[in-house]
């Protein structure tokens, strides 16, 4: 499957919605987490990017009764994880090369 | 300050407010109050990247709307009754013409003589020309102004 690569906020959304289904607030707090501080996303930021990814189908809205509009939670659709499977991947791959180059220049 | 915030939500399209907005409220009210416990330092960064990212957030869901429409009308674009009209009037005026144009021929005697060279002061061909584009152009526009009267409005 072929993707352009993704941005690091948008990485950093679906890594934090790899591991379960989260609701904005939430997503906010466990990218700051996962960066150490590093990415703070804003809410425009995040919601811009929710919103593409659900037009995309990458993520989709779990389905909650009794929980008002404020509190909706999202989670990896199946094309989204294939996604970011894809584009970890590439990063690994990415970073395999990068410690190859950088040894051979230092050898 | 945070209902300056929330103020700044209607900047965004109402499609995207429908879906985001209540959220975006309580995820904004979660996090002002969150830094309310923080130093003075932080809440100027939160104010500031919130606002920044808002603003931004705004122009890049208008931006993309304004396309999406722009494309939707593209694709589903029918000419307006209004337009079938006007290319049937400009039709028949073009037909009229012609046929003025020819009984003009058949009742000038010795058509088959060299013209003349055409005297500097006989500027009625050129007057004529220039007028039938000037018509065509503004009935043009009229037909385009419809049509974008239309769009406008949302009829298609």
């Amino acid at each position: 499957m072929e993707t352009m690569p993704l941005t690091e906020p948008v990485l950093m959304i679906l890594l934090s919605l790899a591991e379960q289904p989260r609701h904005g607030y939430s997503i906010l707090k466990d990218v700051e987490e996962m960066s150490a501080g590093r990415v703070v996303l804003s809410t425009g930021t995040l919601y811009g990017a929710l919103r593409r990814l659900l037009d995309d189908d990458w993520i989709e809205r779990l389905e909650q009764k009794d929980i008002s509009r404020g509190k909706q939670s999202y989670r990896l659709t199946q094309r989204g994880r294939k996604n970011l499977q894809f584009e970890v991947n590439r990063l690994k791959h990415l970073t395999k090369l990068a410690h190859l180059r950088i040894a051979w220049k230092e050898s | 300050m945070l209902t300056i915030y929330r103020r700044l939500l209607w900047l965004y399209p109402k499609t995207y407010r429908r879906e985001f907005q209540e959220e975006m409220a309580e995820v904004l009210g979660q996090l002002h109050a969150d830094s309310a416990n923080a130093g003075p330092a932080a809440r100027i960064q939160f104010y500031v990247r919130e606002g920044a990212g808002l603003l931004a957030g705004a122009l890049r869901e208008n931006w993309r709307q304004s396309l999406t429409r722009r494309f939707t009308v593209r694709n589903e674009f029918r000419f307006p009754k209004a337009t079938w009209i006007l290319m049937t009037i400009i039709l028949a005026g073009v037909i009229v013409a012609i046929e003025k144009g020819e009984a003009i021929v058949a009742s000038v005697p010795h058509i088959g003589e060299p013209v003349g060279p055409i005297h500097s002061g006989d500027h009625s061909l050129l007057v004529g020309i220039i007028g039938s584009f000037v018509v065509i152009y503004a009935l043009g526009l009229l037909a385009w102004g419809i049509v974008y009267a239309m769009r406008r409005s949302e009829v298609h």
